[in-house]
């Protein structure tokens, strides 16, 4: 049976289509993923389908839901199989659920209200307590959202979504911020729904996902879909050269890099440990660094990572334990990139200011920014920008050419292409390493992606995640 | 704190009011010395309608409404400027002295702040009032006060969390000292904050004045002032019901303007 | 543990301030020009019957016969027992008058405030359900022009509006039941213009929130969605401005009162100051702030009881 056939369905903000003539269908037990990155449309098709566009955009075609044909603004027909029917699981799961409900009634509210009207409260109750059990819950149902973690915030939109009875799932960036673990679960949740005589719509920027959804793969570029067909055959043998360039920057396909040849230690660190609350991050941590070193932390969210990047700066106090920084060099030499560049940059002040004000503290020439700028292929013009009008990949770019006028011995760069595009992190990535080799600088990655850390790093520190309080 | 970082440029109704509050400083300034002496009386010519001599009208005791209300409105505009400044300086230092130092000074300065919220700023001023009855300085006196808890509350809370962001600890690790980042980091920062409070300070400056005067514990008459205008006129209102309007317009004025200068935030 | 925390900051509060008041109105009684004593005692026994001895007896009950630091001492120690003297004027004591006139303010406070959440909350929700309406605009326009007119002025008007015989202030008083209608009418205007404001706003920004488009996706009706996700989520920001907008309700009372002479701390505060009369400042500026403060705990208990992620 055909779940949904959507027939040249475009999105029009204005006169400008920001979806064009899309066509896809999904059958019966079986998936569909939509690849992209991010401001290719994707979400807005998405809620096209729904029937929850926002107000001022306009879309056309038709969409076909369950043998129920509807032109594209033909909303209120689409809106009667809401929760029932076809369901929504936005990203973000996070701002999904209500901030002020405990998130087991969260749950139970949709099996009384939507799946049957006659359940009893108690039932219902009982139903989505159930839930929580298989989906590894337990213990969190008297929690409100706000208390919870993105993977367990996640689970829990998807048990409210599930618990409506709906077959037709559409699902939007399930795996954006969750670590390798967390994504291979999900997905895994979202095929089981596929196999038990439903049908499941996935858009995501993950070729990892997508990979592991199998299914079907269409491939979407501003607005429109550029290639689509067996998961195998488009990720074996790509035809666009977008999708191949996509493909080619999964850090999976990375190889490794020739590493430079050790020298003299810049940080040793005796003994770290931190708690947080009743959780212990880590303990008794030993970490030597040498000049010119690739050195990379990994683990899972929540894990400490960050926690011990800003210790080895100094930035954190450890709870017990030294860190020892190379003493011949002014304090200045050890830097950090951070995970959102924008939050790193005074908002108020052009670029331009932002470096200058570096230049003169320390007096250097502009030359030298002109030089790395050159070095980042970044054009002198952006500088005249504000950090908010420039794109993150761009305003990352910029970081790295502010700490490294300063020709640092040590770079701690925390999760530094977490927020970008494919292709924009695997650029960044491959800059970021070209020009550590010409600063003769050390680097402390810290990233979930045990792949970007393989390719970068000589040496892997993993964190496991928090243990659980001692008795 | 803010969702957009760049710097918004003012709106047209900001524009709108600060227009208004030149005009009504300009009033404040040339009404005085084109309508002559505010006390002078002239039984002869009482409530006057407006006309080109008298441009406003004469009160009840034939005085010039013009000169009154040009000495009343640079008398409200005075305090407020007073004020707010008195208030602002010390609540911005000591706002960045509690989110800069150490938990000790934050929580000392804290809960003398708490304490001096506890006591609504008009009651303060009447207090300070019976000190020296129609005085003027128990008005600027406990308006400072009162006021400056409220730079120090907004001011601490957004450098509490600037100072623990990732800007100023980048800043930081570039090797920049406080000096930087106080003129990059947190000015720029504050000062969009300080334009609404202080707009606010001063709106609440002229209405105390006014609100006091009305009730009679503010300044005495004859010295004009809006509030004790009010109260003067009011019994004359059937007879000429312009000159209580006059007071009033000037004050709704003045609070009018400052409100659009402040823009859509509130803080109340 | 929340609830301990806020009741004792509370209470410091209420402590600070009583001690702030009652200094001030220590160094007050000391600092009036002339003899203290005398003008009290003349004011309560009439100019011809005043005698030295009269007045000594006052100069000891205002403990203007000892050093300043031990005076200071025990006022304090008074105050702390709620021992507030007699009126310098009417000779009854501080704690009864207040407590009388307290009395009146509470329904005054309570009639304006019930006012103004009946027309503030009402229409703040219609123009949170419909925002960008023609009838959101115009209420908005319209609580936007109030909030420019301070109470005391919109007091004026309705003086003038609905009294247009007066020759002088109106004698309002207490006289009958519909003498609250005005002055708590003059309060409540501006009070529900702000509701009006804050409460669309969060009931706008609720119903645009991610929660509330998740709670109509998973298949809630619209009236569900809005019972079980948007009310208390927009009550939370309403209550706190409510706790905000205790300051102006306090200042307001001052100038209200007096202004249609309802017989409330307010306006017996503004005849202790034409009186000089120190006990009654001090005690009526204690009970409004004390007043003040115990509202503020109340308004914190509500806010905690609406907002679970506070607790």
């Amino acid at each position: 049976m055909t779940f949904l056939d959507v027939r040249d369905l475009s999105v029009h903000a204005g006169t400008t289509a920001v979806v064009r003539d899309v066509s896809l269908r999904l059958e019966e037990s079986q998936t569909y993923t939509l690849l992209g990155e991010t401001g290719s449309g994707k979400s807005l098709l998405a809620q096209a389908i729904m029937g929850n566009l926002p107000a001022g955009l306009r879309p056309s075609g038709s969409i076909t839901v369950f043998g129920e044909s509807s032109t594209a603004d033909e909303t209120v027909k689409r809106r009667r199989l809401w929760g029932h029917s076809m369901a929504l699981l936005p990203q973000e799961p996070w701002l999904a659920l209500d901030p002020t409900m405990r998130v087991l009634s969260q749950v139970a509210e949709t099996y009384q209200r939507v799946r049957r009207p006659s359940e009893s409260r108690e039932s219902a109750r009982k139903r989505a307590t159930g839930d929580f059990l298989t989906l590894g819950l337990e213990g969190a149902e008297r929690k409100l959202p706000g208390a919870l973690s993105g993977g367990m915030a996640q689970r829990t939109a998807f048990a409210a979504v599930r618990s409506g009875g709906a077959r037709l799932l559409i699902v939007d960036e399930p795996t954006k911020g969750l670590d390798a673990g967390l994504r291979d679960s999900i997905v895994s949740m979202l095929k089981q729904v596929a196999a038990n005589d439903g049908a499941v719509l996935t858009i995501t920027h993950d070729v990892a996902a997508a990979r592991s959804l199998g299914g079907t793969i269409g491939v979407m570029l501003d607005g429109e879909i550029v290639e689509q067909g067996p998961a195998a055959q488009v990720l074996a043998e790509p035809r666009h050269d977008y999708t191949r360039r996509l493909l080619a920057a999964d850090p999976q396909t990375w190889g490794p890099r020739t590493q430079p040849p050790p020298l003299g230690p810049v940080l040793a660190a005796n003994g770290l440990s931190k708690r947080f609350g009743h959780h212990q991050l880590f303990a008794n941590l030993d970490i030597e660094i040498a000049a010119d070193e690739r050195f990379a932390v990994i683990g899972p969210s929540g894990s400490g990572k960050t926690t011990l990047g800003g210790m080895l700066l100094g930035l954190v106090p450890p709870d017990s334990g030294s860190v020892w920084r190379r003493s011949d060099v002014p304090a200045w030499k050890f830097q950090k990139l951070y995970q959102d560049p924008i939050a790193a940059f005074a908002p108020r002040a052009s670029l331009r200011t932002s470096l200058r004000d570096v230049v003169s503290r320390h007096n250097l020439g502009w030359k030298e920014v002109e030089k790395w700028l050159d070095r980042t292929r970044l054009r002198a013009s952006l500088l005249d920008r504000l950090p908010d009008q420039v794109s993150s990949g761009e305003l990352q770019r910029i970081a790295l050419v502010r700490v490294l006028l300063l020709r640092p011995v040590l770079l701690v760069a925390d999760e530094p292409t977490s927020r970008l595009d494919p292709i924009t992190q695997q650029e960044t990535i491959e800059l970021l390493a070209e020009c550590l080799v010409d600063a003769g600088c050390a680097l402390v990655l810290v990233t979930h992606d045990p792949a970007i850390a393989g390719s970068l790093a000589s040496r892997v520190l993993t964190l496991n995640p928090p243990s659980p309080p001692a008795p | 704190m803010t969702t957009s970082s760049a710097f918004k440029p003012m709106t047209r109704w900001q524009w709108a009011g600060l227009a208004i509050l030149a005009l009504t400083a300009l009033f404040s300034l040339v009404a005085p010395v084109v309508g002559g002496d505010p006390l002078v009386q002239d039984l002869d010519h009482v409530m006057v309608k407006p006309s080109a001599a008298s441009p406003l009208g004469t009160d009840h005791l034939g005085r010039s409404m013009l000169a009154r209300l040009g000495h009343a409105a640079r008398l409200s505009l005075l305090l407020a400027a007073l004020s707010v400044l008195t208030a602002a300086i010390p609540g911005v230092v000591l706002g960045v002295a509690a989110a800069w130092r150490s938990r000790w000074t934050d929580t000392m300065l804290s809960t003398i702040a708490d304490g001096v919220l506890a006591l609504p700023g008009l009651l303060l001023i009447v207090l300070l009032t019976a000190f020296a009855p129609g005085r003027f300085w128990p008005f600027y006196v406990g308006l400072s006060l009162a006021l400056w808890v409220e730079y120090f509350r907004v001011v601490r809370a957004s450098a509490q969390s600037l100072l623990r962001g990732p800007q100023v600890e980048a800043s930081r690790l570039l090797g920049f000292g406080p000096a930087y980042i106080v003129r990059r980091h947190l000015l720029p920062e504050l000062f969009p904050l300080l334009r609404t409070l202080m707009t606010f300070g001063a709106a609440t400056s002229v209405l105390s004045l006014a609100a006091l005067g009305l009730v009679g514990v503010g300044l005495r008459p004859p010295t004009p002032e809006l509030g004790t205008m009010m109260i003067e006129l009011l019994p004359h209102y059937q007879e000429a019901p312009w000159l209580i309007a006059e007071p009033i317009l000037i004050l709704l004025f003045a609070v009018t303007g400052l409100a659009l200068v402040a823009g859509e935030r509130e803080f109340r | 543990m929340t609830v301990a925390r806020l009741f004792l900051r509370r209470l410091v509060q209420a402590l600070l301030v009583s001690l702030m008041v009652s200094t001030l109105s220590f160094f007050m009684m000391r600092a009036l020009p002339g003899d203290a004593a005398m003008r009290v005692a003349a004011a309560r026994y009439g100019h011809d019957l005043v005698t030295a001895r009269a007045a000594d007896a006052v100069r000891a009950e205002l403990k203007l016969d000892r050093p300043a630091a031990s005076a200071l001492f025990s006022w304090w120690g008074d105050m702390l027992r709620l021992k507030l003297g007699t009126s310098a004027v009417t000779a009854a004591p501080v704690v009864d008058e207040v407590s009388h006139q307290l009395g009146y303010t509470i329904r005054l406070a309570l009639a304006s405030m019930g006012i103004a959440l009946l027309f503030g909350l009402v229409l703040g929700v219609l123009c949170g359900l419909w925002p960008g309406s023609v009838f959101d605009q115009a209420w908005r326009a319209l609580a936007a022009a109030i909030r420019a007119v301070p109470p005391f002025i919109l007091g004026l008007f309705l003086i003038v509006a609905f009294s247009v015989e007066i020759s002088a202030l109106p004698a309002a008083g207490t006289m009958d039941s519909t003498s609250l209608v005005l002055p708590a009418l003059t309060l409540a205007v501006g009070l529900s213009a702000g509701l009006i404001r804050v409460t669309r706003d969060a009931l706008k920004s609720v119903t645009e929130s991610g929660y509330f488009a998740f709670a109509r996706t998973k298949g809630l009706s619209l009236n569900q969605a809005l019972l079980r996700h948007a009310l208390r989520n927009a009550a939370a920001p309403v209550t706190a401005y409510l706790s905000v907008q205790l300051v102006f309700l306090i200042e307001g009372v001052v100038a209200v009162e007096t202004l249609f002479a309802w017989p409330g701390i307010g306006h017996a505060l503004v005849h202790a100051i034409y009186a000089r009369d120190v006990p009654m400042i001090q005690g009526t500026v204690m009970a409004m702030a004390l007043l003040f403060v115990c509202l503020s705990a109340l308004a914190d208990f509500a806010i905690l009881a609406i907002d679970p992620r506070r607790r």
